[in-house]
């Protein structure tokens, strides 16, 4: 992602790079054992320090009042070294993002913490399905605007390690978004459920028995504040999925230049530069694409929010190709975990279905646009 | 109007005959009773899945995650136990005798439940298939009857391929490739036969297996001039394993490091070298060619059923997702959209099968197995007792003149356009398969949303598991040249392979 000839952002971008380098390469692959191993709760912990979490949150909350770009810079950045801290980030968000766009401002600055420094300042969420497809809770009002919830809501995102979870509940026709105290009574987490990939960035299945929530908001209005927030957390997402990209398209070309076979580099055998060649093209456009869409964002350009959503389906398709075209280039050595490139492929599919399935948002893209929501 | 007025000339042209009609040949020339014997393994298999696969498949990789020195065991045992590992064996060698083409369809049926476990019993057969790719029948009789005996013991003896080394994978399957390949696993000749230094990697199986057929160099300057095959036993002096690689996927069939260090291999257990190619017209080179050939097509044929088998369970944890899954207020196999999909996956599924059954149609006729697809002989050998086989034709595979005779009607006798068909078709099959087992795991993702990341869903394991297909027996990229090779090059004057 271009940062222009802005000097903060540059040095915004460096912090981070130097950070994913320090912090999270040399035990990529330990950390990614979880939950076969302890969760990197250092890593967390210093993350929080350095103004991680709450980026986009005003300094009111703790916050760093942070926009888009940054947003997507900073998750574009770790993620080239590894995407499951990025994810934390961004499940944590877009959270905060929905209770902030509910204008729930006293319910952020009441966030208890709980079980460690890190899970105190976190939320979780479902991140991996649309909001919209909840069914599987029931909302009973308890009195004085609270409500008690019993149900299941399955893999929630940080829900093993955060103090509170903000959960979709179908109420009458349309959904609403409450806040859990995941300490609280009739609050059953399960063990860490075993994904695809984003080892470190845990979830879990939580059954509600009669669990207390706050409604964010106002009831019925989870539609209309995921929307609000869409726009930064899809052009996230996209910046993620870039990231991703360039560290599989990096580590693949400097395997390329030492690797022989047949008596000389592969990067030399013309269908490996051409592999190379089409993974180049795929990321060079997503990354174009994403700094147009922060761009877009921060001048806050009409129909920004449409191209936030294509965005992410674009990145998605790439981040396909380009990370199982990672693994190839290196053979027998892309497979193995050593090496990054399994662990980006893993990633990067994980990631294609934040926020719902891919085909229900292409479809959802082409409502909007017969509805009149302008493309270009 | 029908008589033959040059009609061979042009069903010579490109794409030739004889290549396109592997099936149509074979339909009069193949035994009946094939058909029946993989009725049968289809539905041992099937049986397989049900009861042992499907049930063990998660379980085997929390184990592995958890301790990644774990080795499947028990799983080998269950195998050995139904008569996996000596089912494809002939009975000429005391195997069951089945039908090699039915092993495909064996690891389609059960790589639709879980890869890895398919490549249990799936890499077994390419061991065995490279001892016989030597047609060292006295070595061949040797090793077999060693599988045979550990089924009824209870103790399993399995076989690996031991090829890959640290500096060389794409280059050990070419001989153009190795004569520049930097390989390091040397194979000294000494009184009494040959001692090996080196190590071998990302061999399949190796952990678990007994004979390791171990593939190494007299001269490291020229490779492919001095390819020697040695049958290597698990327990040898100088020989031992080193470590397991931590893979993406496949995780219940390790990918093992094997090292050489002043390993003696005696004369009686080397397969095969130059002093033994010498008898025969073809040079070293060319013969190792063959060799490599002959296992390779029937190998890559395996993979092809692989990738059928992981396209297919892609497919049916997709189909089963959605036909419980509402999404959008209905079920998700009544959106058109997700339909299209799944029709896209059947089709992968469908052609990726076809491309391995010609394949092995076009063994049958032309490659590893074709005299025991000779109907008199497979008929003799199905219903001959093996009291009978035991006692009046093993003997004869301790002469040096029945090794003689093999070699001469596969290595002499077989024509380069025999060879190119089977290395071109099982090529081809291996590329297809496997791309269309990973995009049916990508599609199967892609429709199950957040649902396909979780492991107790399955399909995110079928992903993990189908990337590696692309890779081994050779990258998807070397199988696509050696189609060029076998298939289109060889009627272009002008073109020259892997001489970029």
């Amino acid at each position: 992602m271009k940062c222009g000839i802005d000097p903060e952002l540059a040095m915004f971008e460096q912090t981070v790079i130097d950070f994913a380098s320090n912090e999270l390469l040399e035990s990529r692959q330990e950390n990614d054992r979880f939950p076969c191993v302890p969760l990197f709760s250092e890593v967390l912990t210093k993350a929080r320090a350095v103004g991680f979490f709450s980026v986009t949150m005003p300094e009111e909350l703790e916050g760093s009042g942070m926009g888009t770009t940054e947003l997507c810079l900073l998750l574009e950045s770790l993620c080239r070294v590894d995407a499951s801290l990025a994810a934390v980030v961004f499940t944590d968000t877009l959270a905060k993002e929905i209770v902030y766009r509910a204008r729930g401002f006293l319910l952020l600055e009441e966030i208890p913490g709980r079980v460690s420094e890190y899970g105190g300042a976190l939320l979780a969420f479902p991140s991996q399905s649309d909001p919209g497809d909840c069914a599987g809770i029931v909302a009973e009002p308890a009195g004085e605007g609270k409500y008690s919830l019993t149900g299941k809501a399955d893999y929630v995102v940080l829900g093993g390690i955060a103090g509170n979870a903000v959960l979709p509940v179908r109420t009458g026709d349309a959904y609403s978004f409450f806040l859990v105290d995941l300490a609280g009574k009739g609050i059953t987490v399960s063990e860490p459920v075993q994904s695809l990939g984003l080892h470190a960035c845990p979830a879990v299945d939580i059954t509600l028995d009669g669990a207390p929530a706050t409604l964010v908001g106002d009831e019925g209005e989870g539609a209309t504040y995921l929307e609000l927030a869409a726009g930064r957390m899809n052009a996230a997402a996209a910046a993620m999925l870039v990231g991703v990209m360039k560290g599989s398209f990096e580590e693949a070309v400097a395997y390329a230049k030492e690797r022989e076979q047949g008596g000389r580099q592969i990067v030399n055998w013309s269908e490996v530069r051409r592999m190379l060649a089409r993974m180049a093209v795929k990321v060079k456009a997503a990354d174009m694409v994403v700094s147009e869409l922060c761009r877009s964002a921060e001048d806050n350009m009409p129909g920004w929010e449409m191209g936030a959503r294509v965005a992410v389906l674009f990145a998605g398709e790439a981040s396909t190709d380009v990370t199982r075209d990672g693994i190839q280039v290196l053979g027998g050595n892309g497979y193995m975990e050593d090496y990054g490139q399994e662990k980006r492929f893993r990633d990067a599919a994980q990631m294609r279905s934040l926020l719902g399935l891919a085909p229900i948002r292409e479809l959802k893209l082409m409502e909007r646009y017969l509805a009149g929501e302008p493309l270009f | 109007m029908f008589s033959d007025n040059g009609d061979s000339a042009v069903l010579q042209r490109e794409p030739r005959f004889d290549d396109i009609t592997c099936s149509l040949r074979s339909v009069n020339k193949l035994p009946g009773a094939v058909f029946k014997e993989t009725q049968q393994v289809v539905a041992m298999a099937r049986r397989f899945n049900d009861e042992v696969v499907k049930p063990q498949a998660l379980e085997l990789e929390r184990l592995k995650r958890e301790d990644p020195e774990y080795l499947a065991w028990d799983m080998v045992e269950e195998a050995n136990r139904r008569g996996f590992y000596s089912m494809f064996i002939p009975k000429l060698f005391g195997g069951h005798g089945m039908n090699m083409p039915a092993l495909s369809y064996m690891l389609e049926e059960i790589g639709s439940g879980c890869t890895a476990i398919s490549n249990l019993v799936g890499v077994h057969y390419l061991g065995i298939a490279t001892l016989c790719g030597s047609w060292n029948t006295r070595l061949m009789n040797k090793i077999m009857r060693d599988v045979v005996e550990g089924e009824k013991t209870g103790k399993p003896c399995l076989v690996s391929l031991a090829i890959t080394e640290p500096g060389a994978g794409t280059d050990t399957e070419e001989v153009d490739l190795v004569s520049r390949a930097k390989v390091t696993c040397h194979a000294e000749k000494v009184p009494g036969g040959y001692r090996v230094n080196g190590r071998k990697i990302f061999i399949s199986n190796g952990h678990l297996s007994t004979w390791h057929m171990t593939i190494a160099y007299g001269d490291l300057d020229n490779p492919a001039g001095t390819t020697v095959m040695l049958a290597v036993k698990t327990g040898m002096d100088g020989f031992s394993f080193g470590r397991q690689e931590h893979k993406m996927g496949q995780k219940a069939c390790p990918a093992s490091e094997l090292i050489f260090e002043d390993c003696f291999v005696p004369d009686e257990l080397v397969c095969f070298d130059a002093e033994q190619a010498a008898r025969y017209s073809r040079s070293m080179e060319k013969i190792t060619m063959q060799v490599l050939d002959y296992v390779l097509s029937a190998s890559r044929a395996g993979v092809g059923a692989f990738g059928t088998g992981v396209a297919r369970g892609a497919y049916e944890e997709a189909l089963r997702f959605a036909q419980e899954t509402e999404v959008e207020g209905k079920l998700l196999i009544n959106h058109e959209w997700a339909q299209c999909v799944l029709a896209e996956m059947y089709k992968n599924v469908a052609l990726a099968r076809l491309s391995y059954i010609e394949t092995n149609y076009a063994n049958g006729m032309y490659g590893l197995f074709k005299v025991l697809h000779f109907k008199p002989i497979f008929y003799l050998m199905k219903y001959m007792p093996q009291s009978l086989v035991d006692k009046f034709l093993e003997p004869f595979l301790e002469y040096d003149f029945v090794t003689w005779i093999f070699r001469k009607i596969y290595f002499d006798w077989q024509k380069d356009e025999e060879y190119e068909r089977t290395s071109g078709w099982a090529s081809l099959s291996k590329f297809s398969a496997t791309d269309a087992g990973v995009r049916n795991c990508e599609l199967a993702l892609e429709l199950m949303g957040g649902a396909g990341v979780r492991n107790d869903q399955v399909a995110e394991k079928h992903l993990r598991d189908s990337k590696l297909l692309q890779i081994y027996e050779g990258t998807n990229q070397l199988n696509r040249l050696n189609v060029f090779k076998c298939m289109i090059g060889r009627s272009a004057p002008a073109a020259k392979v892997f001489e970029d």
